[in-house]
């Protein structure tokens, strides 16, 4: 858009009201949008103005919490994270996530998600449960170890990778990309040591062997978690220990923390207000 | 760990009905092509052509091969398909019974088949 | 608070398999390799009942041959020698990309995402450009040869 004064947009909605509605259908509203507005903030508008039965998850408004995905367009997207300039189109219709049971209007039923995610354990598990439990010094990561997972950390559960994938669209018991992904990011921490307990899951009937590499979670993926990657290098490691391949190793030790930490400031240590630190060199 | 060796065989599978029906494919399709590099395969679906091949031990032996290769690796991808459609356990199961017992009956017609020719 | 009660017909079903959304070529890839394995599968079935049936005596096997000279019958033949190569060029992708070479590692994500698949985008193309070369040559004989 060049022009920079209000200039208005057609917004067709996917309404559903299971008490009052036999079936989906779409209500169209005529929004006013000026550049660097978000498809969230078009809604907004919509309920403070136009529609207040008008019901949507959203909290952050940063792309941070997961809870604004819908499909936008016919592709998932974050409507927080998604301009009107870069959709490129003249109408924008706005639908709940496929996959994923409606509860109402563009809000779906994450539980599935959240049920699957709990069957692979996502947590450090460790024999020294001792340690665990009452921990008395860190596990030694080298930052090499921390970048082979880091990328996997960043999923923020949306349920957006659930809606692209083609398997949920038909298989409602698949582990669906995103416990997978989460299931590669534990087996692959070297802290952890529970790789055997999670992948009774998913090697299963329903688990990892359904996915068939079409790529369109991680290409829909708002924050670049790439869960592609992590699901077939989880193949990789249960392929690997099927063959007995597999490199053994032991989970992360201990690191007592240094006793003497240097002042934070490059300041000379007489001006550190601590009496029992010392000064190097 | 089944469903891994599953899923690995129908890769190993895969790989070598590539080379074997990749053979059958050139062979049967790429006559003008091969005469022309002087291999004779001229009218590959003629009479003569397929008994000559029946009564050839590294052509039976290949077709059997890739008989076995290919029905492991299709009914197991159909299988795949199926499984991703219908979530009931037992369905499943018969689906699952059904098409190993295909799959053995199919190989056992198509390799009873070329070994009674061989024997003629 | 009453649950509501959802509605089901939200998941896309197998159409979803076919068509899912605007997303890039390698979700195209998997639909193709899906239809020509499904493809190549029922060809086979059938292939495997003519040569069988028909091979014990000459005459037989002669009039079935006959029959599937029809260039309706060729068509058909050539279609199964590209879903052939697709299938088997896509499937090298395909057992490569799933074992985890050619994926590249993990990168910490900075915008713009570029996705291992994204990455490995030139490889997966070379093997398909590679299918359809081979679907020229099968299609200069099937012409040539008849």
């Amino acid at each position: 858009m060049k022009e920079h004064g209000p200039k208005e947009m057609i917004f067709k909605v996917r309404r559903y009201d299971p008490e009052r509605d036999a079936k989906p259908h779409f209500d169209i509203f005529t929004v006013p949008v000026t550049r660097g507005i978000t498809v969230l903030d078009a809604l907004l508008y919509i309920k403070e103005n136009l529609d207040s039965t008008l019901v949507f998850r959203t909290s952050c408004r940063m792309a941070i919490c997961g809870s604004c995905g819908m499909l936008i367009n016919k592709r998932p997207h974050l409507a927080c994270h998604t301009q009107i300039e870069e959709l490129k189109a003249k109408t924008v219709t706005v639908e709940p996530l496929p996959n994923l049971s409606v509860i109402k209007d563009l809000v779906v039923d994450l539980s599935p998600l959240f049920e699957k995610h709990k069957l692979v354990k996502p947590y450090i598990i460790r024999a020294d449960t001792s340690e665990m439990d009452n921990p008395t010094a860190e596990f030694y990561q080298s930052p090499e170890e921390l970048e082979s997972f880091l990328q996997f950390t960043y999923c923020v559960k949306c349920g957006i990778c659930i809606s692209a994938c083609p398997t949920s669209a038909t298989d409602k018991q698949f582990l669906n990309p995103q416990a997978l992904a989460q299931c590669y990011r534990y087996c692959a921490d070297t802290r952890d040591d529970g790789e055997q307990e999670r992948l009774l899951s998913v090697d299963s009937e329903n688990g990892i062997w359904h996915c068939h590499l079409a790529g369109a979670c991680s290409d829909a993926c708002p924050k670049g978690v790439d869960p592609a990657l992590a699901i077939q290098l989880l193949k990789r490691r249960l392929v690997a220990r099927a063959t007995n391949l597999a490199k053994k190793r032991k989970p992360a030790p201990t690191v007592t923390p240094p006793t003497y930490s240097k002042p934070k400031l490059p300041f000379p240590q007489f001006t550190v207000n601590d009496k029992t630190a010392t000064v190097e060199g | 760990m089944k469903n891994t060796y599953l899923w690995l065989a129908q890769l190993v599978t895969g790989i070598l009905i590539a080379v074997t029906l990749g053979i059958h494919m050139v062979w049967m399709h790429l006559d003008t092509i091969l005469s022309a590099l002087g291999i004779d395969a001229t009218e590959p679906t003629s009479w003569a052509s397929m008994i000559q091949r029946s009564r050839d031990i590294g052509w039976v032996v290949l077709y059997i091969f890739l008989l076995a290769f290919g029905l492991y690796h299709a009914l197991y991808g159909l299988r795949n398909i199926i499984f991703e459609s219908i979530q009931s356990r037992r369905i499943r199961l018969v689906v699952t019974w059904s098409i190993l017992a295909f799959g053995i009956l199919a190989f056992a017609w198509g390799t009873y088949v070329p070994i009674i020719l061989l024997s003629k | 608070m009453k649950r509501m009660q959802p509605h089901k017909s939200n998941y896309l079903g197998i159409l979803g398999w076919i068509w899912g959304g605007n997303y890039r070529i390698e979700r195209y890839l998997y639909t193709l390799h899906r239809v020509t394995g499904l493809g190549i599968l029922l060809f086979s079935l059938i292939h495997l009942c003519v040569t069988t049936f028909f091979r014990m005596q000459q005459d037989s096997w002669e009039a079935a041959m006959t029959i599937l000279h029809n260039p309706w019958f060729k068509l058909g033949e050539y279609l199964v020698v590209i879903a052939f190569a697709y299938h088997s060029l896509n499937g090298l992708r395909l057992i490569l990309q799933e074992l985890g070479f050619g994926m590249g590692k993990p990168v910490p994500p900075i915008y713009p995402y570029r996705d291992s698949l994204r990455k490995s985008r030139r490889w997966s193309m070379a093997l398909i450009g590679t299918a359809a070369v081979i679907s020229l040559v099968f299609l200069y004989d099937f012409i040539v040869g008849g």
